[in-house]
């Protein structure tokens, strides 16, 4: 109501002032709609249709200027208004062409990033899938290695059980052997046995078996250079003695209780050096035989008489057990 | 006075003629291409369908009538002018209509990115 009387007294006025200042309604609507549209996206957005509609705005004000009440003024006006109104719009559809653009970029992106991921994910799988399957690979690998590795190994404890066997063998045969060896010696040992006994007296006694030389046949008395009979002696001796070389011999000088002690022992001692040298001069190892001076401390006669005195005076080859 | 008038008349009579003959085209029929092709145009882009474009489209039909009329009744100046009110209606309900398909799919591609969003966190 108000508005109504509003117009009234506007078209009242209009009528006293003889229309001449009063724009019409559609010029008025059409400036509005101008700068509503100015003011809007439109600038920015549909700057040509905006510039359209303020050239039809412009028109619209030269008509009225000249002719302010002409109906051409305001079909000017009207027309300015809906290209007014039309640039608006255009700005509207641009904003909106725009939200798409946006939005079908952000959507592709988005669908991409999906795509993406699903091929991730189905790399992931396809990467989870060969670490099984090399995990399956290396467990069969293990149990082949296993499975030939016990093999091996049957091998090797067959060939061990044959190397045992071989060894036992071997161990057998080298206990034969030594046996044999052993049989041997003592058969050496015996024959040397009888080839001494045929030489001097032989006695089995606790520390081996010993030989009697008497000191007559391979000494002059108190001296102790061999005679040439004790050579032939010795000679003898050294052959028996050369079948049983792996044994040791202590070579012993004894005397009678004539003569002082010392002298005595000296005596032996050379004595036993001598018979010793010889042996050792006729092959037998210097490292198995010793020579030992026993002086009179270990008679095997009374040396109170002559013939017992005699048997004292002696030299014993000791062939340790 | 009659005489004047008569005289009058006669001039205004004589210079209309020589207007027309020298434009040649006083007389021609309303150029209604513009309107009635604007019209076509607002119908195929759907404005029917919304409302705003609708009544502008509505409008644009009444003013090239309106046009018509004017121009059945000799007011070719009118009717002329007139027609320019047809097709500002006609061009807006046009770009209405454009307007309208294209907030309906700048919304739907708003919606199916939000969609998609929201199923691929």
């Amino acid at each position: 109501m108000k508005t109504k009387q509003f117009l009234i007294i506007v078209a009242l006025a209009a009528i006293f002032a003889g229309c001449a200042t009063m724009p019409p309604n559609e010029l008025v609507n059409a400036r509005q709609a101008y700068k509503i549209a100015s003011d809007g996206q439109a600038a920015e957005l549909a700057p040509a249709e905006l510039h359209k509609a303020q050239e039809a705005l412009n028109f619209a004000e030269q008509s009225f200027a000249k002719e302010p009440d002409s109906a051409k003024t305001k079909d000017l006006a009207y027309a300015a208004q809906r290209k007014a109104q039309l640039a608006g719009a255009v700005g509207a559809m641009n904003a909106d062409k725009s939200l798409k653009g946006r939005a079908d970029v952000a959507f592709e992106k988005k669908q991409t990033e999906i795509i993406q991921q699903g091929k991730q994910d189905v790399r992931d799988a396809e990467n989870q899938t060969a670490d099984v399957r090399a995990e399956l690979d290396k467990q069969a690998a293990l149990k082949e290695a296993k499975d030939k590795s016990d093999a091996e190994l049957a091998v090797v404890q067959a060939g061990k059980e044959k190397a045992d066997a071989d060894l036992l063998k071997q161990q057998t045969e080298t206990a034969n052997q030594a046996k044999q060896d052993l049989r041997d010696s003592e058969q050496r040992t015996a024959d040397a046995r009888a080839e001494l006994a045929r030489i001097g007296a032989v006695k089995e006694e606790e520390r081996g078996l010993v030989v009697t030389l008497s000191g007559g046949v391979l000494f002059r008395s108190a001296q102790s250079s061999l005679l040439p009979s004790a050579q032939v002696k010795l000679d003898q001796v050294a052959r028996a003695l050369m079948s049983v070389r792996e044994r040791n011999i202590i070579v012993e000088g004894h005397t009678d209780s004539r003569g002082s002690e010392s002298y005595n022992q000296g005596l032996s001692q050379r004595r036993a050096d001598m018979v010793r040298n010889y042996l050792v001069q006729q092959g037998y190892p210097g490292d198995r035989i010793q020579a030992r001076g026993m002086g009179e401390g270990a008679p095997i006669a009374n040396n109170a008489s002559a013939e017992g005195r005699a048997n004292n005076r002696r030299v014993e080859i000791v062939i340790e057990r | 006075m009659r005489h004047v008038s008569r005289i009058k008349f006669m001039v205004c009579a004589a210079a209309v003629a020589a207007v027309t003959i020298i434009a040649g085209c006083a007389n021609a029929p309303l150029r209604t291409e513009a309107s009635t092709s604007g019209i076509r145009a607002a119908e195929e882009a759907g404005a029917a369908k919304v409302p705003q474009a609708s009544l502008h489209l509505q409008m644009a039909r009444e003013e090239l009538a309106q046009a018509r009329e004017l121009s059945a009744k000799g007011e070719k100046e009118q009717a002329a002018s007139m027609l320019l009110r047809a097709e500002a209606d006609a061009e807006l309900a046009v770009v209405l209509s454009r307007e309208d398909a294209e907030k309906t799919e700048a919304n739907a591609a708003v919606e199916r990115v939000r969609e998609l969003r929201k199923n691929n966190p």
